[in-house]
């Protein structure tokens, strides 16, 4: 097969290109440890009171730690607010009652698909006081829009004084 | 008078006219253009009246206000993604492969499974409109289980995919019955491509079809109670990434093999054209996974994998960049270009149907780069499910896909009415909104994803926007408004080419008879190629399908109905 010389020079350099391209991206999560959504476990979306789920909220682990357990569910995120101290690392272990929502803290690279019968998780560490939106992104129904939940990052130093 | 209609005698070769269609040809060819000329006018007309309900200036203006017809957001979005996405390209693709086939092979495709396959799909849009339009199936045109929509929805869907089916089989005997009588030579390169995409479409149709008539259907009729919401998205995907290229190959059989000549040129490689669409068929299946991403049920080593594949199957289209950008540079020098660059605006741009495809190639340009960012599985994490999305893919399938079809249109529906265009001028005018509308649409769009704001949102009254997404979300309804200006045109236009256009037609579509005799016989082994797709799709699904099919505490999810937060049961 004819392959013209400055054709056979684009291929090589669009492969090359790509090559890195996905050379990078396998790096960043196999080596440099980019964490993605991957299983953690199932769990029964109809019968969530007789799991860690059954009292959603914060906990504190101590440490700066904290792990947040969130039920999704028809238009609300449970609990809607959270507040944490500036420098917290938060384990999100997040799941849905009903259908599937979307999982997104602004400004914070989380960003998970919520399916019944599937536990999603993400670690995220919030270092710059301020709130921050929990969106629903994936339509749910008529009240998808009202779906979402708020994150108080505080500044130990001012909280406090101002409530 | 043509001797052509009967099916009995529809293996044997004819001779069809240059300018002019016979009268076969130009019913069933024409019932499909028009169909999906129809559906892209429901699905068209609700898109700027989107990016309006999602501005909050346009908002905070008319706070009352609400989509025309199909009043409820979510109802209008089903509208434009089923439509647009379904069903205008699935008509549209099936004309034009009858039109490319039978024209290129000089010989009818079987008119009995033509006429079958058009009612059933034509069936099924009857079906859905009824469903959407009734308020029944409001579940966006992915329709994620465990929400359900109205029988008739996944009825509809299941009459396009078997039309659709039926359409693939008449092509494929034609060509087989083409094959007997040449033996030894190359399928023209435009058939080869269907070819192509009718296997491709076969094969991951049968993923969707599977979660349609194993899950939803049957849940929908009442006899199924508990799902699994993974498996149901895995199977989707599995469909979802390969439709993408369904609509795209024949775009670049356009570019290929017609727009070479339209230019005033020829086409600059036939056989790596070939190995761009082999490479097509082979790497769009193993990629779906790249529209789960941020799904908890599937593993990284997984993600991993399709990764790999999805910047593979980005080659064939970096190899038709060159191809068809080294063939519209040969047709601009012929006609006196010089210097390295001038190549580029030595084009034929008074003609709306080179025009309407150069515009193509621009938008794709964009939506070829912010494709390989929403690829690149770390970078997908800031943007997944964002307005980003919707930005990327209006350049690629509402870009180069549409405005190729609308290209083609131009010269196939004056061949179909036997008149002239109504307008050049007025298609020409279309063509530019269309391209400057998606550009200041997309950008903002694009950028408003990467703020934060997300698709499918009924957005313009929400109180978690921020400064910069309602700065970007108006910007992005100006883009809307041109383009209604522009659907506009295109819409007065065609009414006008039916009616009232009174010139005569005296354009010869470019079609080629025979392959270049120098691209290998080999690259026709289509069993050779099949094998191998099967091969890469056993690899890069098996692992996912064993990952989240769990028959014991899987299949838990109760279905609902989109409207109401209480599970359906038995
Ligand atoms: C007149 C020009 C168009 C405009 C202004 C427009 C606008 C939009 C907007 C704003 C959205 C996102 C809505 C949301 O996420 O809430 C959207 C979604 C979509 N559009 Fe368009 N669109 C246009 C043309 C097209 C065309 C020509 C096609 C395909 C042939 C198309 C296919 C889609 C699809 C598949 C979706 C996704 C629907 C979903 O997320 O369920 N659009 N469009
Ligand atoms: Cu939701």
């Amino acid at each position: 097969m004819h392959i013209d010389e400055l054709e056979r020079y684009w291929l090589i350099a669009v492969s090359v290109t790509l090559g890195v391209f996905t050379a990078a991206l396998l790096a960043s999560v196999f080596i440099f440890g980019v964490r993605l959504p991957s299983p953690v476990g199932r769990i029964d979306p109809t019968n969530l009171e007789n799991t860690e789920f059954a009292e959603p909220g914060l906990r504190d682990m101590g440490d700066g730690q904290y792990t947040a357990h969130i039920v999704a569910q028809m238009w609300n995120f449970m609990p809607r607010e959270i507040r944490v101290p500036v420098g917290s690392e938060v384990l999100f272990n997040v799941t849905s009652r009903d259908i599937t929502h979307g999982f997104f803290i602004e400004a914070h690279n989380a960003n998970l698909m919520l399916l019944p019968g599937q536990i999603a998780q993400v670690r995220v560490t919030f270092d710059r006081p301020g709130e921050f939106h929990i969106i629903c992104h994936e339509y749910c129904g008529p009240g998808h829009q009202n779906m979402f939940g708020v994150i108080i990052v505080e500044d130990p130093a001012t909280a406090g004084i101002t409530e | 008078m043509q001797a052509v209609q009967s099916p009995q005698r529809s293996s044997a070769p004819v001779v069809f006219p240059r300018v002019g269609m016979l009268t076969s040809e130009r019913w069933l060819i024409g019932v499909h253009v028009m169909s999906a000329l129809f559906a892209l006018s429901i699905g068209i007309l609700m898109g700027p009246f989107q990016t309006f309900r999602r501005a909050p200036a346009f908002v905070q203006a008319f706070p009352d206000w609400q989509i025309p017809v199909f009043s409820y957001y979510y109802q209008a979005l089903t509208m434009h993604g089923v439509m647009n996405a379904l069903f205008f390209t699935t008509f549209f693709i099936v004309g034009f492969s009858y039109f490319v086939t039978q024209r290129s092979l000089q010989r009818p495709i079987n008119q009995t499974m033509g006429w079958i396959a058009f009612v059933l799909m034509f069936i099924g849009l009857g079906l859905i409109l009824y469903a959407i339009w009734t308020n029944q199936a409001n579940v966006l045109y992915t329709f994620y289980s465990p929400m359900l929509a109205h029988p008739t929805f996944y009825l509809g869907l299941v009459l396009l995919a078997v039309g659709s089916w039926v359409a693939g089989a008449a092509i494929f005997m034609a060509y087989i019955a083409w094959k007997k009588e040449h033996p030894g030579e190359r399928v023209p390169l435009a058939v080869f491509a269907i070819l192509v995409n009718q296997i491709m479409w076969q094969i991951c149709t049968l993923g969707v079809a599977i979660e349609i008539l194993v899950l939803l259907l049957p849940a929908s009729l009442g006899f199924l109670f508990v799902t699994d919401v993974q498996v149901g998205r895995a199977l989707f995907w599995f469909f979802g990434h390969p439709l993408v290229y369904f609509w795209l190959i024949p775009a670049y059989v356009s570019w290929y093999t017609m727009l070479p000549t339209q230019a005033g040129g020829k086409l600059f490689s036939d056989s790596l054209g070939r190995v761009a669409f082999l490479m097509l068929l082979i790497f769009s299946l193993p990629v779906g996974v790249h529209h789960l991403y941020a799904d908890p049920g599937v593993s990284a080593v997984s993600k991993g994998i399709h990764t790999v594949l999805t910047f593979v199957v980005a080659i064939p289209s970096f190899m038709t960049a060159f191809n068809v950008g080294a063939s519209l540079e040969y047709a601009a020098r012929k006609r006196g270009a010089r210097g390295p660059l001038s190549w580029l605006f030595h084009q034929k741009w008074g003609d709306p149907v080179v025009v309407a495809q150069l515009g193509g190639m621009i938008l794709f340009i964009m939506g070829g780069f912010s494709g390989l960012i929403n690829a690149s599985l770390t970078l997908n994490i800031a943007l997944h499910n964002t307005a980003w999305i919707p930005g990327h893919f209006h350049m690629t399938l509402g870009g180069a896909v549409t405005l190729t079809y609308i290209g083609i249109t131009y010269w196939l529906l004056p061949m179909l009415r036997g008149r002239a265009l109504y307008s050049d001028k007025m298609a020409l005018a279309q063509v530019w909104t269309w391209v400057v509308g998606m550009l200041i649409f997309g950008h903002g769009m694009g950028t408003a994803g990467i703020a934060g704001a997300p698709r499918r949102t009924d957005l313009g009254a929400v109180p978690y926007l921020n400064d910069t997404m309602i700065f970007w979300l108006n910007s992005s309804a100006i883009g809307g408004f041109v383009l209604l200006i522009s659907s506009i045109l295109l819409y007065v236009n065609i009414v006008g080419t039916l009616a009232f256009s009174t010139k005569p037609y005296d354009y010869e579509p470019p079609i080629a008879h025979r392959g270049d005799p120098n691209s290998p016989l080999w690259l026709e082994r289509w069993g050779l190629w099949i094998g191998i797709t099967l091969f890469l799709i056993l690899i890069a699904w098996a692992p996912v399908f064993v990952e989240s099919l769990n028959f014991v505490d899987g299949f838990n999810a109760p279905f609902f109905d989109p409207a109401r937060p209480s599970p359906i049961t038995p």
